[in-house]
Parts: C-alpha cells; sequence; structure tokens
C-alpha cells in the first residue's frame, strides 16, 4: 500500500528504505523507458540517492525544493507519491503535473518539491525568489536547490549566490557533484579550487561531504539550514557518482569514464554504506528492499492504467484560463 | 486638470497598486532613485526598501528571484530599463515565468509584471535602442501589453498588476515624456475581461493597426492626410497577445485597406503576425506594413532612419490607398519601405 502522506526520513531505517524506493523507482522507470513505454529521456539517479534523502531528512515541513533534470530522487526525498511521479514520467493525466512535464519537469507544490527545470542552473535564482517570499510572509522556512558540476560554471549560480547575500535569505545551494557533465570532467572545466571556496567568497557557509554516506549529508545539511533560517543563505557540496550514464545515450563506462572508476565508487553505494554505518542488519534490508520494490511495482501498475491527457486538458494553464 | 507624463502614471499605477495589494514587490536595478526616466521615484520612500528592492546588475538573477518570490505568492514587478538588457533574464523569462504553470499542470502561477524598454531613445545606438514585440509575443505563456498613452499605461499597468500570469510590459521608450490626461480610477477586480483593442480615432478609406508609439505616430498622421480628404481609421491594439482579433477583423472589414505598423524589423516581425491576422479575420481586404529596416539602430540622430515615422506612415497610407480595388484588379499585398530622411 503506497504511503498516502508522507511523514519524512529522520531515522537510518527510513533513510534506507527512502534511498532503496529510489534506487527501485529509477530502475523500473529505466526498465520501462527501455521498453519504450516512457518516451523523451530519463536521467536517472541511481547511485546519488543519499544526496536527494540526506539532504531532505535534514528539512522541516514547510521547507522548499527546487531541482533539475535529474530530479525524481529529489522529488521521492520530498514526499512525492512514487504512484503520481511514475504517471508523470509515462506522460498520464494522472502524473503530478497531468502529464504534461515529464520527466524533467516534476513539481508537486503540496510536498513543497516546486519543481525541476532543465535548463542548468535555471533554478537557482528561483530559490531566492522562494526564500524572499518566506521572509515577507514571516516565515523561516528555507529552500534547498539542487545543481551538479555542470551548473557550477553558470553565471547565474553566482549571481543568485551574491543575491542570497546582500539580502540574508534562507537558501541553501546543493551542488551534486557527480564529477561528469554528460562526459566533460568538472575538473577539466572548472578553474580554481571548486565550487565550495567560490561560495565562500560570498560569505556563504559551505561544507563539502562524502555523498555516498547519506547521515553525513544529512548532518552536514542540518547544519547549513540552521544558518540559512536564520538568515546566512549556504552552500553543500556532496562528491557522489552516478552509477548509470548521463541518459541512455551513452554507457556507463567504457566512454568516457573507466570501468575501474566506476567499481571503485559502486563499492560505495549508499545503500551499502548506511547499512553497514548503521549497523542495519541484512534481514531488515532485504525487507526494506522488498517493500520498495512492491511500492514501485504498484506505481508502474498506477500509471499505465492511467490516460493520457485529453486534447483539451493539453490546452489548459497556458495563459489567462481560470 | 493638467496632464501627466507617461512615466509618471506609471508611477501612479504602481503607487495605487501597491497601496491596495502588500503583496507587490519591485526589483530592479536604480528603481529606489526612480533611475532612469521616473517610473518609481520615490516608491521606497512610501513603501519601504523591502518592497521597493534595487538589485545588483543581475538581471538573469533578478527576473528569476522575481518568479521564484511569484510563485511562492508574492506579486512581482521587474523592471529591465532597456530591451537590449532584457536578453539577460530572456531564460528565466521564457523558459520559466512562461513555461512553469503549464509544466507543472497548473500547480504554480507566477504573477510577474516584467516593465521593459522598447524602441529606440535619445540616440543611444544599437544595444539600448531595439524593438522586441515579435520575439516576446509568440511566446506560449506571455502576455504582452504595449500602451501608447499616459491614461493607457495606467489602466493596463493595474489590468497586469491584476493578473494571476506573466504579463511584459512594453513600455517605448519615445513616449516616457509625452504628457496626456489621467484618471486614476479604482483597479478592477480579478477576472475583469482582457483589455480589448480601441478605434482611437474612427475612419473609412484605411486602417493602421498600431501599438505604443506607433498610435502617436497614426493620429499624427491622420491629421496630415484628412487635409488630403483619406480618413484614417485608428485601431491601437494595446496587447500584442492575447490579440483582439474581433476589433481588428471589423475594422478591416469596414474600411478594405490594412496597415500595419510595428517597430520591429519586416522578416520575423510582429508585423507578419498582424497581416496574416486581417488575411484570416479580414479576407479580401488589402494589406500593407511598415516596420523598421533590417538594420541594428545607428548611433545617434541616425536612428530615425530605421524607424517609422509620421511621414513614412502617411507615405505607406497614400500607396495603400492608391492600389486598384481587389474586384478590378487583385494586387499582391506589399511592404512598404521606410522614407525616412534624418
Amino acid at each position: 500500500m503506497a504511503r498516502l502522506r508522507d511523514e519524512g526520513v529522520k531515522t537510518a531505517a527510513e533513510m534506507y528504505a527512502r534511498m532503496a524506493l529510489i534506487r527501485n523507482f529509477e530502475q523500473a522507470a529505466y526498465r520501462a523507458y527501455e521498453r519504450n513505454e516512457l518516451e523523451g529521456t530519463i536521467h536517472a539517479s541511481i547511485g546519488q540517492e543519499a544526496v536527494a534523502v540526506g539532504v531532505a531528512a535534514a528539512l522541516e515541513e514547510g521547507d522548499k525544493m527546487l531541482s533539475h533534470h535529474r530530479g525524481h530522487g529529489h522529488a521521492l526525498a520530498k514526499g512525492v507519491n512514487p504512484r503520481r511521479l511514475m504517471a508523470e514520467l509515462f506522460g498520464r493525466a494522472d502524473g503530478v503535473c497531468g502529464g504534461k512535464g515529464g520527466s524533467m519537469h516534476v513539481a508537486d507544490v503540496r510536498c513543497g518539491f516546486l519543481g525541476s527545470l532543465a535548463v542548468v542552473g535555471s533554478s537557482i535564482p528561483l530559490a531566492v525568489g522562494v526564500a524572499l517570499a518566506a521572509r515577507r510572509a514571516g516565515e523561516d522556512a528555507v529552500c534547498v536547490v539542487f545543481f551538479g558540476d555542470g551548473g557550477v560554471n553558470q553565471g547565474v549560480l553566482y549571481e543568485a549566490l551574491n543575491l542570497a547575500g546582500i539580502w540574508k535569505l534562507g537558501v541553501v545551494f546543493v551542488c551534486e557533484n557527480n564529477a561528469y557533465a554528460i562526459t566533460t570532467p568538472a575538473k577539466k572545466v572548472t578553474a580554481g579550487e571548486g565550487v565550495l571556496e567560490r561560495a565562500q567568497a560570498f560569505g556563504c557557509g559551505a561544507l563539502r561531504v562524502d555523498g555516498q554516506d547519506v547521515e553525513e549529508v544529512a548532518g552536514a545539511t542540518r547544519t547549513l539550514v540552521a544558518e540559512a533560517r536564520a538568515g546566512q543563505p549556504a552552500l553543500l557540496e556532496c562528491l557522489t557518482y552516478r552509477f548509470l550514464g548521463h541518459s541512455r545515450s551513452d554507457p556507463p563506462h567504457g566512454h568516457y569514464r573507466t570501468r575501474e572508476e566506476l567499481e571503485r565508487w559502486q563499492g560505495r553505494d549508499p545503500l551499502v554504506v548506511l547499512a553497514h554505518n548503521a549497523g542495519l542488519d541484512a534481514e531488515e534490508c532485504v525487507r526494506l528492499d522488498a517493500e520498495a520494490r512492491a511500492q514501485v511495482h504498484e506505481a508502474i501498475e498506477f500509471a499505465r492504467a492511467s490516460p493520457p491527457p485529453t486534447p483539451e486538458e493539453l490546452a489548459k494553464d497556458v495563459w489567462g484560463d481560470e | 486638470m493638467s496632464d501627466t507624463m507617461f512615466a509618471q502614471a506609471i508611477r501612479c499605477a504602481l503607487e495605487d497598486a501597491m497601496a491596495q495589494d502588500e503583496s507587490i514587490v519591485l526589483l530592479g536595478q536604480d528603481i529606489a532613485a526612480g533611475f532612469p526616466f521616473g517610473a518609481t521615484r520615490e516608491l521606497a520612500e512610501v513603501f519601504g526598501a523591502e518592497r521597493v528592492r534595487d538589485t545588483p546588475i543581475s538581471e538573469a538573477a533578478t527576473m528569476g528571484c522575481g518568479i521564484g518570490a511569484a510563485m511562492m505568492g508574492l506579486r512581482t514587478v521587474v523592471e529591465v530599463d532597456f530591451a537590449g538588457f532584457l536578453l539577460l533574464g530572456l531564460d528565466q523569462l521564457v523558459n520559466n515565468a512562461a513555461k512553469l504553470r503549464y509544466m507543472s499542470g497548473g500547480q504554480l502561477r507566477v504573477p510577474l509584471v516584467v516593465r521593459v524598454g522598447q524602441g529606440p531613445f535619445g540616440a543611444f545606438a544599437a544595444q539600448h535602442s531595439q524593438a522586441q514585440h515579435a520575439w516576446l509575443a509568440s511566446v506560449p505563456g506571455l502576455a504582452l501589453a504595449a500602451p501608447s498613452d499616459a491614461q493607457d499605461a495606467y489602466t493596463l499597468l493595474r489590468w497586469a498588476l491584476r493578473q494571476s500570469d506573466p504579463v511584459v510590459f512594453a513600455e517605448d521608450m519615445r513616449l516616457y515624456r509625452t504628457k496626456g490626461p489621467l484618471v486614476r480610477e479604482e483597479g478592477g477586480q480579478r477576472g475583469d475581461g482582457t483589455p480589448r483593442a480601441r478605434v482611437l480615432r474612427p475612419g473609412r478609406d484605411a486602417t493602421v493597426l498600431c501599438f505604443g508609439f506607433g498610435a502617436m505616430l497614426a493620429l499624427s498622421a491622420a491629421q496630415v492626410l484628412a487635409t488630403e480628404g483619406v480618413e484614417l481609421e485608428i485601431v491601437d491594439l494595446r496587447l500584442l497577445s492575447p490579440l483582439d482579433e474581433q476589433t481588428i477583423g471589423e475594422s478591416s472589414r469596414h474600411t478594405g485597406r490594412v496597415l500595419c505598423l510595428g517597430e520591429d524589423p519586416l522578416l520575423g516581425g510582429i508585423t507578419a503576425t498582424l497581416a496574416a491576422t486581417v488575411d484570416r479575420v479580414a479576407h479580401g481586404a488589402l494589406v500593407g506594413r511598415l516596420g523598421a529596416r533590417h538594420w541594428p539602430t545607428p548611433f545617434g540622430s541616425s536612428e530615425l532612419l530605421v524607424y517609422p515615422s509620421a511621414n513614412s506612415l502617411a507615405a505607406a497610407v497614400r500607396q495603400l490607398i492608391a492600389w486598384p480595388d481587389v474586384q478590378q484588379a487583385p494586387v499582391a499585398n506589399g511592404d512598404f519601405q521606410i522614407a525616412n530622411t534624418p
């Protein structure tokens, strides 16, 4: 039975369960894509689950999140219903966005998941505005915005760091550094030390963590969220790795990454790392995995059964119609 | 009552709307000082620096911030002084403001107003002076308003500030210092109908479809043409998206000869859309177009060579009138060259 209302993730078992949900969801979506059940393209976050879940675990109800083209994990971590998320990937009327957004444009406002945007870096300044609105409303909610190592060289990141800094707004900038922007190694295209040092130049509290360790991600995020609530924008850099290619068009290794490198990172699978560090016993992990698999199976069935949006629905929500 | 400058009418609309609606926040460069045209002068003193926020020179982040805040319940007005600078914010405007409502299946609304200067002004040359109406009108999810006088600037801006979706407010910079009567009427309620085009001057011989500064040119050309026995009907479109096709059709069928006047070049310009619209809603009417030369705006008073003037408009209308009637000898509809001299 899918959860109707998300209660958040705090304990190690809950974090494991949520990461397992993301893992299974991405695998199932990928298989559906390979069967041509999904159109468009798909960017799976397998390998990066600890970043999404660790960050979300540090947030309170009312905090907001913005994401990018590889956003399914963020959405699930923030509590988006997997059935409605899968239906969105299938482009169906019961998707969270009525099937009009698709894999790269997921939003579920009731969960505080305000949207995934596919132009690299373009969701970043929105977070500044979201935090400004929270301030005007007298709330201390923060807005987390994810971007990748590719987004690190978009100028709008630095405009946004500056704006959040001068206006002392509650934004937590999270760089999900998976080391490659499609095929381009981050080191090859990034001058200086990295985004952490750049953020420090804007007066941001900034931390760099092992993005495969969900507890470390959650701990660092809690520290930075507390700063952001007090009006100090902050940046978190999570060192992570995607276990699949950028999208279906590139293989996991062999083209721009070596098998050895991939296997080294696979040895730091975030689910295994958490199970080990938190002492979750194997039996419990198997049970949580099975629950996640069942939940995702149900999500796939739900998505398949949902109709595509009608032409009337597709014509709605352009401008001005109520 | 003395007349009010166009820029001051914009300021009045902002002031009256902000007094009624606490959620309105202004973002832009030098807006607390009201630089450069006075459209926001002293609003910071009235409403405070939290609501009238001077920004760094960061158009992309400012636009994005305005969008994010609007998504979450504020109503934001982003000011971009010159057309050329809008391009830095265009990713945010086109990819996010215009599409978020649609992409989210209606969950998100973006009540953003972008005030942006258009057209040539002050001999500032190619980057400050340009017209972008066709680009902006072609984006699904944006409305495009182009007021033509002080009262219309006030009325259309009050309307824009009641919408739940983004409106680009194109202010022809040549109008800022023009004066006209202004009544600061009560803002209507949400759900007011979309503003209709208006017939600024009734006529029988030909129609000019125009907007913004073009309406002023048309009024001036109409006076000259009247002395020659030509009665020009002037339709001020007010909005370029959505278009009031009903009013366009009525006037076009009434006169049978239609001149589409724009500030951008003919290739891909707004006049192409207007001409095609006339052909569809008033098939058989003769249609001509007058727009800018296909040049970047040159420095100095040479800019006058590029944009339509009252003289070139009057000349174009004379040619349109001289065309034989469709029933007698169908002719190809045509484009007119600007005959301006510096």
